[in-house]
C-alpha cells in the first residue's frame, strides 16, 4: 500500500530544485557554453578574415540609413537584436557589433 | 520565483502540479535568457527601448497643399537576447485647407503598423509571428521610416506586392543561407492568413524575398516574389533590386523594378552626401542631395495603389542633417501623365528618437 506522499515534501523539492538552478545557472551555462566552444562545431558562417564590427557597422547599418552617432549601452543589445531581425544579420555579425558598440 | 501553492486534501492536485511544473519551466527559460544575456561578454544592454521617429511634412500635390504631421513609435521588449517582442504604431494627421483656401483641417489617423514575437534561433534561422512587414522590394521593410528616405513621397509602384495592407498576419522565417567574407546570402520566406480583424487586417499570401550581398564592393542585388490568394485572380508580384554604395564616394544608388497583375514601374535613385566639396566643409557633409527617376505602366486598368494611366515621375530631393537624427527634408517631383502634369512639393522635418524605458546596466 503507497503511503500518501506529503505536499510540504514535493513544494520544498520543487523549491530545492528551482533555487538549484538559479544558482548554479550562471556556471552551468557558461560551461555548457566554454564546452561547445571547445568543440568547435561546424560554424554558421565562415568568415575567414577579421572582419571587424566597425566594418560590420559600416558596411550594413548604411545600406538603408544614415548610421547614429552614438548609442547608449544600455539598449544596444535590444537595438541590435531589432536590426538583426530587420537586417538579417547573422549571429556573428551580431556579436561583433556588440563587441564594437558597447565592448 | 514566487509559487502560491494551495493544498487540496493530502496532496496538491495535478492541476497545481502541473502550475508548479510550467512555472519551474518558465523561470528555467527566464533565467537562461538572462545568463545568455550575460553571456555576451560585452556591456551591452537589453532593457526595453521606445524608438521611431516624427516629422512634419507640407505636400502640396498640383496646387493642393496638405500637412502631414506623423509620430511612428516602435517599442522593443527583449526577453534575454534571443527573443524580442517589437510594436509600431502609426500616427498620422492628414489636414488640408477647407474649400480649397480655408482653415486647415483634417483628421489623425492611427494604426498598428506590426506586433511581431521575434525568436532568434541561429544564424540560419530567425522565426517571426504575429503581424509583420510583408518583405517586398526595398522599399516596405528599410525605407518607409520618414526618416530613412530622401524622398518623403514613396515610389509609385510601392502598392506592387504591398496592396491591400501591405503587411502580413502568421508567420515569416529569415535569417542568413550562407555568408562568408565576400559575400552573404539573405532570405525571408513568409506565409500570411486572411484577416479582417481591426487593426490585423491582411491577406492571404505567400511570398519571399532572397537577396545577396558583396560587402568589398558594397552591392547588393536582391528579388522578391509573393502571391496574393485573396484575389480571384490569385494576383502574382515580383521585384528584383539593386542597391550600390562605392566605397571611394559618399553615394547611395538604389533601384527597383516592381511587377504585378495590375502594372509595373521602377525606380532608380541616386543620394549623394556633399562632404567631398573642399570649402564649408563643416555644413556641406551635412547635406544630402539625390535625384530619383520612375515610372509606372498599368495592366488590366492598372487600380490597387496603380495609376491607371501610364506615369512619369522625375524629382530630386535637398536634405540637411542638424544632427545624426535630426534633418530638414525637402523634395520637387513632376508628375507626367498623357492627361495632366502637376508639380509635387515637400518641405519639412524628421527626428529619430531611441530611448530605454527604464534604467539598466549601463
Amino acid at each position: 500500500m503507497n503511503k500518501p506522499r506529503s505536499p510540504y515534501r514535493l513544494a520544498v523539492l520543487v523549491t530545492v530544485i528551482a533555487a538549484g538552478v538559479w544558482l548554479s545557472g550562471m556556471k552551468l551555462y557558461a560551461g555548457t557554453q566554454t564546452q561547445s566552444e571547445q568543440k568547435s562545431p561546424a560554424p554558421a558562417v565562415s568568415n575567414t578574415g577579421q572582419r571587424s564590427g566597425e566594418q560590420i557597422f559600416m558596411e550594413n547599418c548604411s545600406r538603408c540609413h544614415k548610421p547614429p552617432m552614438t548609442i547608449s549601452p544600455r539598449i544596444t543589445g535590444t537595438i541590435i537584436m531589432h536590426m538583426r531581425v530587420r537586417a538579417k544579420l547573422s549571429e556573428q555579425d551580431q556579436k561583433a557589433l556588440l563587441r564594437y558598440l558597447a565592448p | 520565483m514566487i509559487a502560491v501553492i494551495t493544498m487540496t486534501g493530502h496532496g496538491i492536485d495535478h492541476k497545481m502540479k502541473t502550475w508548479l511544473l510550467a512555472g519551474c519551466l518558465l523561470f528555467c527559460a527566464l533565467k537562461t535568457g538572462a545568463q545568455d544575456t550575460e553571456a555576451d561578454s560585452t556591456h551591452a544592454g537589453y532593457v526595453p527601448v521606445i524608438s521611431g521617429a516624427a516629422g512634419f511634412v507640407d505636400s502640396v500635390n498640383g496646387g493642393t497643399t496638405t500637412l502631414l504631421p506623423a509620430i511612428d513609435p516602435v517599442l522593443l521588449l527583449p526577453i534575454g537576447s534571443h527573443v524580442l517582442g517589437e510594436a509600431k504604431g502609426d500616427f498620422v494627421g492628414v489636414f488640408s485647407r477647407r474649400n480649397g483656401n480655408g482653415d486647415f483641417t483634417g483628421q489623425v489617423f492611427s494604426a498598428l503598423d506590426y506586433a511581431q514575437l521575434d525568436w532568434l534561433a541561429n544564424t540560419h534561422a530567425m522565426v517571426v509571428g504575429g503581424k509583420y512587414i510583408v518583405p517586398f522590394g526595398l522599399v516596405s521593410e528599410r525605407v518607409v521610416p520618414i526618416w530613412i528616405d530622401a524622398f518623403q513621397n514613396l515610389p509609385i509602384s510601392f502598392s506592387v506586392g504591398t496592396q491591400t495592407s501591405g503587411f502580413g498576419v502568421g508567420g515569416e522565417l529569415r535569417g542568413v543561407a550562407t555568408q562568408n567574407d565576400t559575400f552573404s546570402v539573405q532570405y525571408a520566406a513568409y506565409y500570411s492568413a486572411h484577416s479582417g480583424v481591426d487593426q490585423f487586417t491582411s491577406s492571404h499570401t505567400i511570398g519571399f524575398d532572397a537577396s545577396a550581398y558583396f560587402p568589398t564592393h558594397r552591392i547588393e542585388v536582391g528579388t522578391s516574389y509573393n502571391r496574393f490568394q485573396d484575389d480571384p485572380k490569385h494576383v502574382n508580384n515580383e521585384a528584383a533590386y539593386f542597391v550600390w554604395q562605392p566605397t571611394q564616394l559618399p553615394l547611395d544608388i538604389k533601384a527597383e523594378w516592381d511587377h504585378g497583375y495590375y502594372g509595373q514601374g521602377y525606380w532608380i535613385q541616386a543620394a549623394y552626401v556633399l562632404s567631398q566639396i573642399p570649402v564649408a566643409n563643416r555644413f556641406f557633409r551635412n547635406v544630402e542631395l539625390a535625384g530619383r527617376m520612375q515610372q509606372a505602366f498599368p495592366d488590366h486598368g492598372g487600380g490597387h495603389g496603380i495609376p491607371g494611366i501610364q506615369t512619369e515621375r522625375p524629382g530630386v530631393a535637398l536634405n540637411y542633417y542638424i544632427r545624426d537624427n535630426w534633418r530638414i527634408v525637402s523634395s520637387y517631383e513632376r508628375n507626367f501623365t498623357s492627361t495632366k502634369d502637376a508639380n509635387l512639393w515637400t518641405i519639412g522635418f524628421t527626428y529619430r528618437f531611441v530611448w530605454p524605458l527604464w534604467p539598466g546596466r549601463k
